[in-house]
């Protein structure tokens, strides 16, 4: 797909996902009913749920792309890693604050050393140390590698995070909606749900195609200003 | 007209039921108030979030479209 055009689909989806970010919000002050036993807290679901969403969504875009890169060295799939990346340290940052908004709620503290918010933090961690690793190397070829090394680690965090409330002990509920036999909540709860999971997706898909062809660009300047110093140094 | 209104507005408030102004009292004295901030603080940061990412981006785009102009 020509340049421009990403571009302009990325526009529009961030567009749409502002639309669908401003509707989520009246739906969660206005509409969704409130949960009889978390209170008005639990509305924080519809922001960290999403989130949590996105940051498993971009993480896995990372190391799907990271590991063809390294099969491949197509210069496309870094350039989608890195802006998967970014997006996905924005999205896990976000899980990772409002998560202790609504523990001090509901379980009146922070944050607690259970296996869930470990491994999350392990994953922001995991993916903080992938940008450190591509700028601290003296080639950038090698820092890509190594990076994308890092991406296809980190990814395997995930699935420890969704079964860790199973698995382990944890103060975190068991699933309420990937359930062998159905989602467990309100009907409205779980549209509002959607829409948050929609929102966000579109949101995500639109700045991650932005970032992309910023990238694209980034690398067009490089290799003008490298030619440019050989045409020079010849 | 301004100050009439307000006028009306404390004639209103001053003759108001004692129990409509105990109403604001017990919904004070319950503990919903921290847990809406906890609630409006967390979509704030969602919004503050992505609203640096998508300032980031284009000050990046910005930068490289006038880099891609200059050479």
């Amino acid at each position: 797909m020509p340049r421009d055009r990403l571009q302009r689909t990325g526009v529009a989806l961030a567009a749409l996902g502002t639309l669908g970010a401003v509707l989520l919000l009246w739906m969660v002050f206005f509409w969704v009913p409130t949960e009889r036993t978390l209170g008005i807290a639990q509305r924080i679901f519809y922001v960290h749920v999403p989130s949590a969403w996105i940051a498993f969504f971009a993480f896995g875009i990372v190391a799907l792309c990271s590991g063809v890169y390294l099969w491949l060295r197509d210069e496309r799939l870094d350039m989608a890693a890195l802006a998967a990346a970014e997006g996905g340290m924005v999205f896990c940052t976000i899980m990772l604050l409002t998560g202790p908004l609504w523990a001090r709620v509901s379980w009146g503290t922070w944050w607690t050393w259970e296996p869930r918010l470990v491994l999350t933090l392990l994953l922001w961690f995991v993916y903080f140390s992938y940008f450190l690793v591509r700028n601290a190397t003296e080639n950038p070829d090698q820092g890509k590698r190594f990076a994308a090394v890092v991406g296809i680690v980190g990814v395997l965090d995930i699935p420890l995070i969704h079964v860790s409330v199973t698995w382990m002990r944890s103060l975190h509920p068991q699933p309420v909606v990937l359930r062998s036999d159905g989602p467990a909540l309100d009907p409205d709860m779980l549209i509002t749900l959607m829409v948050g999971l929609a929102t966000a997706t579109t949101l995500f898909l639109g700045l991650f195609l932005m970032r992309y062809t910023v990238e694209c660009l980034k690398r067009e300047v490089d290799q003008r200003r490298t030619g440019a110093q050989a045409a020079q140094g010849a | 007209m301004t100050i009439r209104t307000c006028l009306l507005v404390a004639a209103i408030l001053a003759i108001s039921s004692p129990e409509l102004l105990a109403q604001g009292t017990d919904l004070a004295s319950q503990t919903l108030g921290r847990a809406y901030w906890h609630v409006f603080a967390a979509y704030a940061i969602g919004w503050i979030m992505v609203l640096g990412w998508v300032i980031s981006i284009a000050r990046r785009l910005v930068s490289v479209e006038q880099a891609l102009k200059g050479s």
